[in-house]
């Protein structure tokens, strides 16, 4: 029969990073599928591009609050939003 | 004859965001005959988010075109959201399509959603399950009617917009575990299917810019985390010898076939 491991310390990284992932886009605050979840030797760092900054600062928040023992590093941009410099030419 | 295209896809727009695009969209109608918008442009498809949509792509003098994205169905008010954006007069296509009368002549866009599925050789199958063959038969309808709204429009460059990739070329930087929820390559033979000029979708974030068809029609992420400017423009014509980029200069447009 199997039975389910005593996490002991806490459940391995690999299902807080998939849980982390999944909150990115389940969560209605956040909501967001273009962050990406890497496992570094220190920390979890969040990386991507969203719209704001405002949503850049939600991430975190919600991320902290739903696991504050994690080690959670960020570097997520905001989208640059100017006109074109350019155009591209398609005989 | 050149049609001046204008578009992006996945802007998920909130109260947030609002304000942020229309500095660049008020310089749109120096640059692009339409603006097309490739899906995503809600965070969760609301109809209060669809009104900033409205409000930050609507009356900007040039017809705006769009089609909807999975994050516009998440809160299941699509016709709210599409009768919101049509209050504004954007033109929102979901399996049918749209003729324009432009300055260089007539531009046919004929959109859908699509879905994913995944591409040839590494795609799901209509077998088993009945989920499985719910999302697969999901794939392969919205696919049928791409291909029957581009072969209905009578004009002279047609254009197919998508939220979904129709190839895996702009999907490189994506991982390519997650290319069948990406796209699938029914889309892509939907475009095939037709005399089309160039196809254009978002949905990939960290996809990329350019691809070609099996068929060898260009395909062009427009998905705004990849283009990150507030729209990319596209001119097509019959004329123009070779495929070069150029500047935009202060004045406008450089035109540097002219």
């Amino acid at each position: 029969m199997t039975t389910h491991r005593d996490y002991g310390t806490g459940p391995p990284d690999e299902y807080v990073e998939a849980e982390i992932h999944r909150m990115l886009t389940e969560d209605p605050a956040v909501a967001e599928q273009g962050i990406t979840v890497v496992r570094r030797e220190r920390a979890l760092v969040l990386s991507g591009e969203v719209e704001s900054a405002h949503r850049r600062e939600e991430i975190l928040r919600r991320v902290a609050e739903r696991f504050p023992d994690v080690p959670i590093t960020t570097d997520i941009g905001v989208i640059r939003a100017q006109a074109p410099t350019e155009i591209e030419q398609l005989p | 004859m050149v049609i001046r295209i204008a578009a992006v896809g996945d802007v998920h727009l909130d109260e947030d965001v609002v304000g942020r695009f229309r500095p660049a969209l008020e310089q749109l109608p120096d640059s692009a005959d339409v603006l097309l918008l490739a899906g995503d442009l809600t965070r969760h498809g609301t109809e209060d988010e669809a009104r900033c949509v409205a409000r930050e792509f609507g009356g900007l003098g040039v017809p705006v075109v769009a089609v909807l994205g999975n994050h516009d169905h998440q809160c299941d008010q699509v016709p709210q959201v599409v009768g919101a954006l049509e209050e504004a007069g954007i033109i929102v296509l979901e399996g049918n399509g749209v003729v324009l009368d432009c300055v260089g002549g007539r531009l046919g866009v004929a959109g859908v959603k699509g879905f994913g599925g995944g591409f040839a050789g590494r795609c799901a199958s209509d077998f088993g399950e009945p989920e499985m063959k719910a999302f697969v038969r999901t794939t392969t309808e919205s696919a049928d009617r791409l291909s029957e709204a581009l072969r209905s429009l009578d004009c002279d460059v047609l254009v197919a917009l998508t939220h979904y990739s129709p190839v895996p070329d702009t999907l490189a930087g994506e991982p390519l575990e997650i290319y069948p929820f990406l796209g699938c390559y029914q889309l892509g033979q939907a475009i095939d299917s037709a005399p089309t000029a160039l196809a254009l979708h978002g949905h990939a974030h960290q996809g990329s810019e350019r691809g070609t068809t099996p068929a060898g029609i260009r395909v062009r992420n427009v998905a705004h985390p990849v283009i990150k400017q507030a729209y990319s423009v596209f001119h097509l014509g019959d004329h123009l010898d070779q495929p070069q980029v150029s500047g935009i200069g202060a004045g406008g447009i450089q035109q540097s076939w002219s």
